[in-house]
């Protein structure tokens, strides 16, 4: 069989070692690192989450295929020069200051990176400022903020505000997501976006930086 | 007076079912054996872990009118409201897993462990959720061996966040019943620490206390997927005592 084909079937089945194993061969092999992690590892990732979306397969299952998915990346980023890391957009996450609950960020988190998104993780707690310092240093064109809290809501508007302060209001977009968020609080805090689940984040953010 | 109560794990542990229906594994889909053999990993790890601990502390009505406005965020005509005052008696109650359990998904996910990682948290919650139900009864127990109840009566929690009982009721709840004691603290926020932690008001009475219209304002905004089905519960266990 074909060695990407392998690649994207052993992904789909969650078998991480087999992954490493193959992505390791296709690099001896001398095949192109971007090859092999659109054709091969994205390629089944993107299987799972439309199986996912369709209510074929269950979340345990996604987490296993990502586990994967990061086993074979584990060993192609050290060949990607640091800014030549192929990526479908670069995307500030964190939950509110206040707030620590991070099982639902780190959901979208881990189905952008299997979208082949970049991610830069601030974990939870985090400032308003700290979203928007980091975004800007990192030239990220989206924050992510996550909340399972409504009186952690007024850090989301923070984050709001010194983006339009800054004059950044075409550069970086905001999307929002947690239990008590919904498209209506989205509206109501300014916020570009609003993501129900991981699915529904990785498909809003995909439209929002046109990919 | 206070109370502090360690808990086995086997009376409050969630059951499978409802450890995977958090995961949107519905009752009746074949789960594949890996999923299971996933749980089974996170539930021993859990048994590990876990310290489940409770506080209760009775509270006249007079009090509880005291805490129950909160900071004064509450909504017209929350559930609570129109539950308590009918009450024959009620105690506020703390309850949490612990903080361990919160390090090792945190571990678990640095280390790409996902599955296993949302597999524990689902466990730690759905056993947390539980728990508000497990001190229930435990306070019924207390109600009747004291002959201040009967078997006939129900005891169910309520807790700020919910029914338009807002979320910053907590910190007067807190004040009133101070369960750093068993080692749960508020930040700014009413987020409890360890996150794995419930709290609220236990209310004691007939059924007719407790039974209310879902259908307020505030309900569709509301994430609870239990509510009604307490309440049938609650009406068929009336009907089967009958
Ligand atoms: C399980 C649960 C618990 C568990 C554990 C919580 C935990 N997560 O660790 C326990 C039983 C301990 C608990 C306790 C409490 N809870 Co609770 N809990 C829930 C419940 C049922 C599910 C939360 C969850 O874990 N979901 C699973 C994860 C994976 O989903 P998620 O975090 O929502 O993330 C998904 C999406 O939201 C989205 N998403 C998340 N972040 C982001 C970010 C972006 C950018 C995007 C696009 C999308 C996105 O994608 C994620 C993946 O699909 C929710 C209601 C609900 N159905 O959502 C209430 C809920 C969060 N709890 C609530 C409350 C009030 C409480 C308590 C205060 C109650 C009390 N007084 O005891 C306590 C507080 C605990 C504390 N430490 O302070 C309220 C909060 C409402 C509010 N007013 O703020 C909710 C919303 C219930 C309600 N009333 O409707 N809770
Ligand atoms: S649906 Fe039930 S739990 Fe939710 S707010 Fe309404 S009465 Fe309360």
């Amino acid at each position: 069989m074909d060695l990407l084909k392998e690649i994207s079937e052993s992904l789909q089945k969650g078998d991480d070692a087999k992954v490493g194993e193959l992505t390791q061969k296709a690099i001896d092999e001398g095949m192109e690192p971007k090859v092999i992690l659109d054709d091969g590892l994205i390629a089944g990732m993107n299987v799972i989450g439309k199986r996912f979306r369709d209510h074929e397969i269950f979340l345990p299952h996604v987490l296993l295929s990502a586990r994967a998915m990061y086993a074979g990346m584990d060993l192609l980023r050290p060949l990607f020069l640091r800014d030549e890391v192929p990526s479908a957009g670069k995307v500030v996450l964190g939950t509110v200051q206040g707030d620590l609950h991070d099982i639902g960020k780190n959901l979208v988190g881990i189905m952008l990176k299997g979208a082949g998104f970049e991610i830069v993780d601030l974990g939870k707690d985090v400032a308003p400022e700290v979203f928007v310092d980091t975004a800007e240093k990192e030239g990220a064109s989206i924050i992510g903020m996550s909340t399972l809290l409504t009186t952690t809501a007024p850090g989301m508007v923070r984050v709001i505000e010194i983006i339009n302060e800054r004059g950044l209001g075409d550069k970086i977009k905001t999307i929002v997501g947690g239990a008590p968020v919904s498209q209506d609080m989205a509206d109501t805090i300014g916020a570009d976006a609003y993501g129900y689940d991981a699915a529904n984040a990785v498909e809003t953010i995909k439209e929002m930086v046109g990919v | 007076m206070k109370r502090i109560i360690h808990f086995e794990l086997e009376e409050v542990r969630a059951p499978r079912e409802a450890v995977l229906d958090h995961q949107g594994i519905p009752e009746d889909a074949e789960v594949p054996h890996r999923i299971l053999a996933l749980y089974d990993d996170a539930a021993s790890q859990f048994a590990s872990l876990a310290r489940p601990r409770g506080m209760i502390a009775e509270i006249s009505e007079a009090e509880f009118r005291e805490v129950f406005p909160g900071e004064g965020n509450n909504a017209d005509d929350a559930v609570v409201a129109n539950v308590f005052p009918k009450a024959d008696h009620l105690a506020l109650f703390a309850a949490t897993m612990g903080g361990e359990v919160s390090e090792a998904i945190a571990d678990h996910f640095d280390k790409n462990e996902f599955a296993l990682g949302v597999m524990l948290d689902a466990v730690a919650s759905m056993t947390a959720d539980r728990t508000s139900e497990v001190i229930a009864d435990h306070y019924h127990a207390q109600l009747i061996a004291e002959e201040r109840a009967t078997p006939a009566h129900h005891v169910l929690g309520y807790s700020p966040g919910y029914c338009g009982w807002h979320i910053t009721g907590q910190r007067k709840l807190f004040a009133y019943l101070t369960p750093d004691k068993i080692g749960i603290s508020l930040n700014a926020s009413c987020l409890m620490n360890p996150l794995k932690s419930v709290s609220g008001v236990l209310v004691s009475g007939s059924i007719d206390v407790h039974v209310f219209k879902a259908g307020y304002s505030y309900c569709p905004q509301c994430r609870n997927a239990t509510c009604l089905s307490r309440m049938e519960r609650l009406m068929a266990s009336e009907r089967g005592s009958a």
